[in-house]
């Protein structure tokens, strides 16, 4: 007799709280539903009640991990209505701040990781070491998130020589960590024997149902917008994108590890590689037009489209975000796997953090609920 | 309070930031665990709730089905902006409003998001205990967005920060002869916009970032300015420091309208509605024709 579970909706999670249905059968997950919604904030609606330049502090609050990169995909996308280029160094600064926070973000989702595997020593060490990264981001932005660092044709603050021996500083400081994350997922590691062959993502699957960034690399895909599409400086500078073959919740852990190396490395390049010059221009008009721009976000390809009607204030946005994407890989990644396994499949597709542990039980027989804790 | 702290964590309608930073509390660094205070997954086990973000439609029934389970002494705290005001998504349409709302909220810990530094200490504040802040994390680097602050001798009343304030924080006010410009800092999502545009850098974000409170309506900055009587009618209409920003700036920008100091000064002096009438008209043409007449001589 099949039992629906479900998971949420108030768990502490990236863009959305989400309701998880499912319906599980002898422990064995059969079907998935997903409720959406529960952080609907009309952000669309909004966005079309502010000017160019405000919606920038509207578009990095759709998500407090990924702010960066959502003020750099948006205004990307908006210097194509304002006719705006972006100066060199700009372009470079853009780079160094959006890798800096796809290493806080990746060492934030290892630290819940290690918080629902009950690793709890990793749990402190990732998350202690990992509060360089946000005191770096402070210390160069002026907040420890929400940035605002990025703005239409260009960039706010500039690194002086000083800030980049900081940065170059806390790097060397950080550099055993990804190595450390590394071991835990190597054959004995602490995290592989949890998370190898759990949620596997076969990859026509992955293709099929659009799965993006970590979560389809980790399907053997080879698909980064900063290669694919280059933006910024990511063309003139020299990194890989990490792919592996398993396609189960250790793979993608182990995209995200290795990731980090190639971070470190982007930054490094591109302060060694800064051009000089100004860091923002001034804008003009904006035109009529449509435009459509995307960036890698440390989730996976972030989409934004923006229509202008001449005025300073946008006719309409659409955002496609990396989560929203990976929710129907997500359901294929569930469907057939263990209901214990169900936590830290949907951890794996970097929702950003673990469920409240709070699930209710659906007898089908008499409809009646009660709650448990999944650990 | 002498028993435990269990903290119960519900995030709604926000961007998330806030809920990380609860979450970056628990770093041995931050001390929280010295307070004996700890994180819990249901708010059965819990005594505290910290509500972040504002709440929608959908998250109404939720929170307060989770107020009711609470243990007493049942305090709820409103970490980050959005839990105080909704800020930047206060005309969102499916909001239906900041916690205080729906439930009874006790303290409210204001910015976008807080800094964990914030969260602990004013942890540590509502248990009356302190905390040693002594290593270099606890204080704020230069060029932080924390609280504003008007520097009243340069402020002239432009309310251009209100104009690309991009949540609605600022508001002005024009009461009796005064205009107020008042900064609500629970609303602001610190993007210092008005920083950057302010003319005269009189509004700046300062290094404050303790802004804990028990009282909403307290988290407010304001800055008071005169203003001008028109001349002719008699009317309040522009702050009196911009009508001499504005002189100066006419002069420094062109050299030569210097000489017609006095002229601009009385036309300036005329409020937009007197400005239409007949004898006014007259009288900027004339200084008009006059200005272009010098310019061109030059």
């Amino acid at each position: 007799m099949p039992k629906i579970v479900q998971i949420g909706p108030y768990r502490p999670q990236l863009v959305e709280p989400e309701r998880f249905e499912l319906v599980v059968e002898n422990n064995k997950i059969i079907d998935v539903n997903i409720e959406l919604g529960y952080v609907h904030r009309g952000i669309e609606k909004l966005f079309t009640t502010k000017t160019y330049m405000q919606n920038l502090a509207l578009a990095e609050r759709i998500c407090g991990i990924c702010s960066g990169v959502h003020t750099l995909c948006y205004a990307q996308t908006a210097e194509g209505v304002l006719d705006a280029t972006v100066p060199n160094r700009a372009r470079y600064l853009r780079c160094i701040y959006t890798e800096l926070e796809r290493l806080h973000s990746h060492y934030l989702w290892f630290g819940v990781l290690a918080h629902s595997l009950h690793e709890h020593e990793a749990f402190l060490k990732i998350m202690g070491e990992r509060e360089q990264v946000q005191d770096l981001l402070e210390y160069l932005t002026g907040n420890r998130m929400n940035y605002l660092i990025n703005t239409i044709g260009g960039v706010r603050r500039d690194i002086t020589p000083e800030k980049a021996e900081k940065i170059r500083k806390v790097l060397n400081n950080m550099k055993p960590l990804p190595s450390y994350i590394l071991s835990l997922l190597d054959d004995n590691g602490a995290f592989t024997k949890k998370t190898k062959g759990v949620g596997i993502l076969p990859k026509e699957k992955a293709l099929a149902v659009g799965a993006v960034g970590p979560t389809l690399r980790g399907s053997g895909i080879k698909s980064d917008v900063r290669k694919d599409d280059p933006y910024a400086a990511y063309g003139e500078l020299d990194f890989e994108v990490v792919t592996e073959e398993d396609g189960d919740v250790r793979a993608k852990s182990l995209v995200r590890a290795r990731e980090n190396f190639e971070s470190v490395k982007i930054i490094e390049q591109a302060l060694d590689n800064l051009p000089s010059g100004e860091i923002a221009v001034k804008l003009g008009k904006p035109l009529e037009k449509e435009e459509v721009g995307r960036a890698e976000a440390p989730r996976g390809e972030l989409v934004y489209y923006i229509k202008s009607n001449g005025t300073n204030i946008p006719e309409r946005v659409k955002v496609r975000t990396p989560s929203f994407a990976n929710d129907f890989a997500l359901i294929e990644m569930l469907r057939g796997d263990m209901l214990q396994n169900a936590r830290v499949i949907i951890e794996s597709i970097d929702p950003c953090f673990a469920c409240t542990d709070r699930v209710a039980v659906v007898d089908t027989k008499t409809s009646k609920k009660r709650r448990m804790i999944l650990k | 309070m002498s028993e435990k702290i269990s903290i119960y964590r519900f995030m709604s309608a926000g961007c998330n930031g806030c809920d990380v930073q609860i979450l970056e509390c628990l770093v041995p660094r931050y001390k929280l665990a010295e307070l004996g205070v700890e994180v819990v997954f249901t708010p059965e086990e819990a005594n505290v709730l910290a509500t972040t973000g504002g709440i929608n439609v959908k998250g109404r029934e939720e929170l307060k089905k989770a107020y009711e389970k609470l243990k007493p002494p049942k305090l709820v705290v409103a970490v980050g902006n959005c839990a105080i005001t909704k800020e930047i998504f206060d005309k969102g349409y499916p909001m239906v409003g900041p916690p205080d709302q729906i439930i009874p909220v006790n303290f409210y810990i204001s910015g976008c998001p807080p800094r964990p530094q914030a969260i602990v200490t004013a942890i540590a504040k509502a248990l009356g205990a302190t905390l040693e802040e002594k290593e270099d994390y606890w204080a704020t680097p230069e060029g932080f967005r924390g609280k504003h602050e008007f520097d009243s001798e340069k402020c002239m009343g432009c309310s251009a920060c209100a104009q690309v304030c991009s949540s609605d924080a600022i508001d002005v006010l024009e009461d009796n002869g005064k205009r107020i410009i008042k900064v609500d800092y629970g609303h602001c999502s610190f993007c210092a916009f008005c920083q950057d545009e302010c003319p005269t850098e009189a509004i700046k974000l300062t290094q404050e970032y303790h802004l804990l409170t028990d009282n909403r309506s307290t988290t407010n900055v304001t800055n008071e300015v005169d203003l001008f009587k028109c001349s002719s009618c008699g009317t309040y209409f522009i702050p009196v420091p911009q009508v001499d920003w504005a002189l100066e700036r006419i002069g420094n920008e062109v050299s030569e309208y210097k000489d017609f100091h006095s002229d601009l000064k009385t036309a300036i002096e005329v409020c937009l509605n007197c400005r239409r009438e007949i004898r006014n008209i007259r009288n900027a043409k004339k200084l008009l024709a006059q200005l272009s007449a010098k310019v061109r001589a030059v």
